[in-house]
């Protein structure tokens, strides 16, 4: 198990030098640069900002400079926020993504298994066709359609949470952008396990738990349900990819002061070396998740071994 | 069939973690349904607290490293120049009491009053000269260092020809300033209260370097000290009690929040979640009028939105062909139906209420009415060689803001009407600039707005030495040598009349084509009292207080 | 994106079809299903009203009309109103569909065509080979895609042929395994030995043996990558990085709609119906397919 785990860990390091190679030459190869503004900087001043951050060297200078301050743990200062260091950044703000995304994760595991074995239980009836349909409806209505309109009615018109802000992570801040991040997310985890219930209920050794008399709601839930939340355990890396995309129209809408906004935002001002934080954090993040998938997985299901 | 919450539960109770989860959930869920108030907040009990949407995150807080209104909208309530803004935006006395000027216009003298800076030490004048050689080093890298360069040596010393010390400026004794010129300039006073020529404190500087500018080590001589910063989220500054007029400062606490969303900040304004927003999306003025009464404040501004001919380009060499796209406009239809927000349509380059000016007299066709112009405009390309056979092709490049891309498209129809087939190119607006700067665009938007309250802040923009803000390559000897008589000008009246005489020229000349003046556009509580709309849209925390706090406004 | 994983997982059950009358019976299914029906209609009026109705319109769809201003659907000649430019929404809405399913068609047929050569190889050669690509394949699946593609649009600016490559080189990895799992079943079919047995090249295998009988799972895969390619672009729209205005999609007009939606709910409410309507009709022919084809759900 530890060796597993150490050697995937050993597989993720080129994958993320790939990840920084590839980030480093296109956020360079996009015309502008960070220092661009409607007012002009005399030459001689250009010149000074350009070297005050090593961007006078030459572009492969720079990279090997680039990836040697990675290696130390510096991922350099920002480009355009000038009292702040990338790191500073990521550390301030990553915590209000991740908590986004924990609660919405976990509220539509729960909120999207419960559905999927509801509508498992009593497929092709009226609760399943209505689960599937609002599941068929969560996935097309796109996020930034959602929060508009629960922000106003919600929010503006009924007065219940607030419109917008972080407050300090306040509880009632959350609540709102957590719904919007979960709701297609809900709907993928119902269908998942619905299809996944369903084939269990029909295996054989449902078959056998039902003959020998256990009850109807252990075998659906202990049995059953065990087997078919499978499928759910992979699905936790794809998830959490989906979140990171919602979470960047999510802390836009309700202007949250996650990491998902400053990567949009830095890109377009071309604050290199925040875009390349961003992409380290998240590459990070997701390559510990997969593991993480990998490893549960192994864990519920007796089949798979670790090799 | 039992219940389904039943087998949750016995599910959930076999699974120790996702029991948590579910508690969270659970938890989260109840919270959010109870009808919520807008939170105070962590305001102090008896304390007086304002949070202010600023628009945009803040670059810095060290005033010599941002150029944004939105940095500056934060400093300004952190730190006093030697004049500073009332609440209307007029120059009154800040750090210094008093000041003299010599008769020739070119040696300025101010009297520092007794102050100290927010950790206790005393402000002198050694602070000032400390700050305006430190901006001016090549080293510190400031953006907007050129803005300085009327004082005596500032150029040279920029560009990093002459010493820091060969600047202009020298503390006579603690408290006297002694400030030399290039030549004379009665907007320095106006400078002297712009974030260039704030003072930063020398002993902290010295301490920190650029560390000093973090909220832990920060150090302010102005009503507020900053305490934090959490990006994309809130700039919190709290009374500073050493402040000279602290008496008179009625807010003790103020959060500036990032809204990059204006109708965000809109909903949060009208929930009060904040109590002020430093901008509207301007065709939801009239809406926001009538839903929230009392809250839109809007005023003229010195701000100018504009098209630019690129001189290289030869068809725009021609002037019949620059004043015919300028005539063709529908400046009315972009300000009345496009923009919504009192924003009036330009025809002049310099905004009207703009200090020491004499308005340039407008072109005759501003007065015509919008067919006359379109057919004095197809009448001037047919004289320059074009018609229906032989169409002008052109292509605006423009911002891809919010503005620009609502405009642009009512433009391209306009000059479509007089037979010019025009193609819009959008970039993001730093790709933009870069590209205007590098002169790669045939017709280019661009806006501006003032730095200072003075005619000088437009015009040296079309200055054939200005460079490469100087988008459009305008070269005119006749405009340079007026803006340099207004230069070498004491007399401000005598100034006045040759700057107008200068936008005359290039008016004429239809350099630009400007379509409309800008309006500042805020939403206020009306609970926040002692806010003031203006021309500047200058509005200093000090003079603020809120309804029902018992103590009296700072003015 | 979101929809890859799931969709993969429901995908790879569909087993390869053997014979034309599994096709027959997998159509005489498909009718049956009333929501695939539906879903097929419904698509085939939107395709043909994508296709046809921006000819039909008195109106172009970047046109301005100065006097029409914001008007509500009905007004002036504007069936579904105008926008602040007093463009026509129906006809910027039919544009705007017709690019939003270009994208949709375009970057599922790249996603598809690199998917299908990488799979189908990776699974018939096997060995290290078959090693290496589905490794490749691991690695860029644990990339945040998004923001590459975010990057691809910042660095070489948003055009609408680099919407359909960036979106389609994301969706071919699931496409790639999908066909790589089926591959490795047909490949010990008897048809395929006797192929092999009667000397044909590898090459001519993979091409003429194995890739049409993939066709089952891949034109299920093929309807529900789609609508996620199509919700893929509203988002890159949504940020400012989609298709440039003029030009429209449905994206770029739903994030413009929610800006002005108290004062012009017509620019939200219309654009979002017709994607949901598109995006609903793609998930239900994708649904029935899947079910027709593997009949063993129901």
């Amino acid at each position: 198990m530890l060796q597993y785990i150490g050697r995937r860990l050993l597989v993720a390091i080129p994958t993320l030098f790939l990840v920084i190679t590839a980030a480093f030459f296109m956020m360079r190869a996009a015309p502008g640069s960070p220092f661009d503004m409607d007012r002009k900087l005399s030459p001689e001043i250009e010149a000074n900002v350009l070297a005050q951050f090593g961007m006078n060297k030459p572009l492969g200078e720079q990279y090997v400079d680039y990836l040697a301050g990675v290696v130390r743990g510096d991922l350099g200062p920002s480009l355009k926020y000038r009292d702040k260091t990338v790191l500073d950044i990521v550390k301030e703000n990553y915590p209000v993504s991740l908590r986004l995304g924990f609660f919405a994760i976990a509220i539509a595991s729960v909120v999207g298994v419960s559905l999927g074995v509801m509508a498992a239980l009593r497929q092709n009836k009226l609760t399943d066709n209505v689960v599937m349909t609002v599941a068929i409806l969560g996935v097309c209505i796109p996020t930034f359609v959602t929060a508009p309109l629960l922000v106003l009615g919600i929010a503006s018109k009924l007065g219940w949470l607030p419109t917008a802000g972080w407050n300090d992570g306040a509880l009632a801040n959350m609540v709102l952008p957590i719904v919007v991040l979960s709701l297609p997310q809900i709907a993928i985890i119902s269908r998942l396990t619905r299809a996944g219930m369903i084939e269990v209920l029909h295996s054989n050794y449902v078959r056998t738990a039902r003959a020998k008399g256990l009850p109807e709601a252990v075998i659906v839930w202990k049995h059953a349900l065990r087997a078919a939340i499978l499928p759910l355990v992979s699905y936790l890396g794809p998830a959490c990819a989906g979140l990171i995309t919602g979470s960047l129209v999510v802390e836009k809408i309700f202007n949250l002061p996650g990491l998902g906004k400053f990567f949009v935002i830095s890109a377009l001002q071309r604050d290199y070396t925040v875009v390349m934080g961003m992409v380290i954090f998240y590459a990070g993040l997701i390559l510990v998740l997969n593991l993480v998938a990998d490893l549960l997985y192994a864990v519920l299901d007796p089949r798979v071994r670790l090799a | 069939m039992r219940s389904i919450f039943a087998f949750m539960y016995r599910f959930f109770c076999r699974q120790p973690g996702q029991t948590i989860l579910a508690l969270a959930a659970t938890l989260l869920l109840t919270q959010g349904c109870a009808p919520s108030k807008p939170q105070a907040n962590d305001c102090p009990a008896g304390k007086v607290c304002i949070r202010a949407g600023n628009g945009v995150e803040v670059l810095s807080l060290d005033p010599q490293k941002v150029s944004g209104v939105g940095d500056h909208r934060v400093l300004l309530d952190s730190m006093v120049g030697l004049t500073m803004a009332s609440a209307r935006d007029e120059v009154v006395p800040g750090a210094a009491e008093r000041w003299e000027t010599s008769a020739d216009g070119l040696t300025w003298t101010f009297y520092l009053r007794p102050a100290l800076w927010s950790d206790g030490v005393p402000v002198t004048a050694d602070d000032f000269v400390f700050s305006l050689r430190r901006i001016l080093k090549p080293e510190t890298a400031a953006e907007y260092a050129s803005l300085l360069y009327p004082l005596l040596g500032a150029q040279a010393v920029n560009e990093g020809k002459a010493a820091p010390e060969t600047l202009g400026v020298r503390a006579v004794s603690p408290r006297v300033l002694e400030i030399r010129l290039e030549h004379p300039a009665p907007y320095l006073l106006q400078l002297a209260k712009h974030q260039t020529m704030y003072p930063v404190p020398k002993h902290v500087v010295e301490k920190y370097g650029n560390a000093w500018s973090k909220p832990e080590h920060y150090v302010s001589n102005g009503p507020y000290t900053i305490v934090s910063w959490k990006l994309g989220d809130r700039i919190k500054a709290v009374k500073n009690p050493r402040y000279w007029d602290a008496d008179k400062v009625c807010v003790d606490q103020i959060s500036y929040y990032p809204t990059t969303d204006n109708i965000t900040a809109e909903r949060q304004v009208r929930r009060g979640e904040l109590d002020m927003n430093a901008d509207i999306q301007s065709n939801r003025i009239a809406l926001l009028r009538d839903k929230m009464p009392g809250y839109v404040r809007t005023h003229t501004y010195l701000g100018v939105s504009y098209l630019t001919y690129n001189n290289n380009v030869v068809a725009l060499r021609d002037v019949r062909v620059r004043r015919a796209l300028s005539m063709a406009i529908d400046r009315e239809f972009v300000t009345n139906k496009l923009m919504r927000g009192g924003q009036q349509p330009a025809f002049s380059f310099v905004p009207p209420g703009v200090a020491n000016y004499e308005p340039a007299k407008l072109p005759e066709w501003a007065s015509w009415s919008f067919a006359k112009r379109q057919a004095e405009a197809r009448r001037l390309l047919a004289e320059a060689g074009y018609g229906p056979g032989r169409p002008l092709k052109i292509e605006i490049k423009h911002r891809n803001s919010a503005d620009p891309s609502l405009i642009m498209p009512a433009i391209q129809a306009d000059w479509k009407e007089i037979g010019v087939e025009a193609r819009l190119a959008q970039n993001e607006p730093q790709i933009a600039y870069a590209a205007y700067r590098s002169r790669d665009f045939e017709v280019a938007d661009a806006a501006w707005v003032a730095d200072y309250n003075d005619p000088m802040s437009f015009l040296y923009l079309m200055n054939s030495t200005t460079g490469a803000q100087n988008y459009g390559d305008y070269n005119s000897p006749a405009f340079d040598a007026l803006l340099k008589k207004a230069d070498n000008e004491p007399d401000a009246k005598v100034r006045a009349r040759y700057l107008a005489e200068a936008e005359q020229v290039m008016m004429n000349d239809a350099i630009v084509a400007p379509v409309f003046f800008y309006v500042n556009k805020n939403l206020v509580s009306p609970r926040v009292t002692g806010w003031v709309a203006n021309l500047g849209d200058i509005h200093p925390t000090q003079y603020l207080c809120l309804k029902g706090a018992d103590k009296a406004p700072g003015v | 994106m979101i929809l890859a994983s799931a969709r993969a997982e429901t995908i790879t059950k569909a087993q390869a079809v053997q014979g034309r009358s599994l096709w027959e019976d997998a159509w005489r299914r498909l009718m049956r299903n009333k929501a695939a029906v539906t879903g097929m209609v419904t698509l085939a009026v939107l395709v043909l009203a994508a296709i046809v109705g921006p000819w039909l319109s008195p109106f172009t769809y970047d046109q301005v009309n100065k006097s029409d201003v914001w008007l509500p659907p009905l007004a002036n000649g504007h069936l579904m109103g105008s926008d602040a430019l007093g463009r026509d929404l129906l006809t910027r809405l039919l544009i705007g569909l017709r690019v939003s399913l270009a994208i949709g068609f375009v970057a599922t047929f790249v996603s598809l065509v690199i998917g299908v050569a990488w799979g189908a190889v990776a699974g018939y050669v096997g060995g290290k080979l078959d090693e290496v690509m589905m490794r490749f394949v691991d690695v860029l699946y644990s990339l945040p895609f998004i923001f590459f593609v975010i990057l691809l649009m910042v660095t070489f600016g948003s055009n609408i042929i680099l919407i359909f490559v960036a979106i389609g080189a994301v969706e071919w990895l699931t496409m790639s395994r999908i066909v790589r799992g089926q591959t490795l079943t047909l490949k010990h079919k008897e048809f395929v030995e006797a192929a092999r047995a009667s000397g044909l090249n590898r090459g001519a295998i993979i091409a003429r043996h194995i890739v049409p009988n993939l066709l089952g799972p891949v034109v299920v895969y093929v309807t529900l990558t789609i609508p996620a390619v199509i919700l893929a672009e509203s988002f890159l729209s949504f940020l400012g990085l989609g298709v440039q205005p003029p030009m429209a999609s449905l994206g770029a007009l739903i994030a413009g709609g929610a800006s002005d939606m108290e004062l012009a709910p017509w620019l939200l409410i219309f654009p979002s119906i017709v994607m949901v309507t598109t995006l609903m009709s793609f998930n239900f022919i994708g649904d029935g397919l899947r079910d027709a084809i593997d009949p063993k759900d129901r």
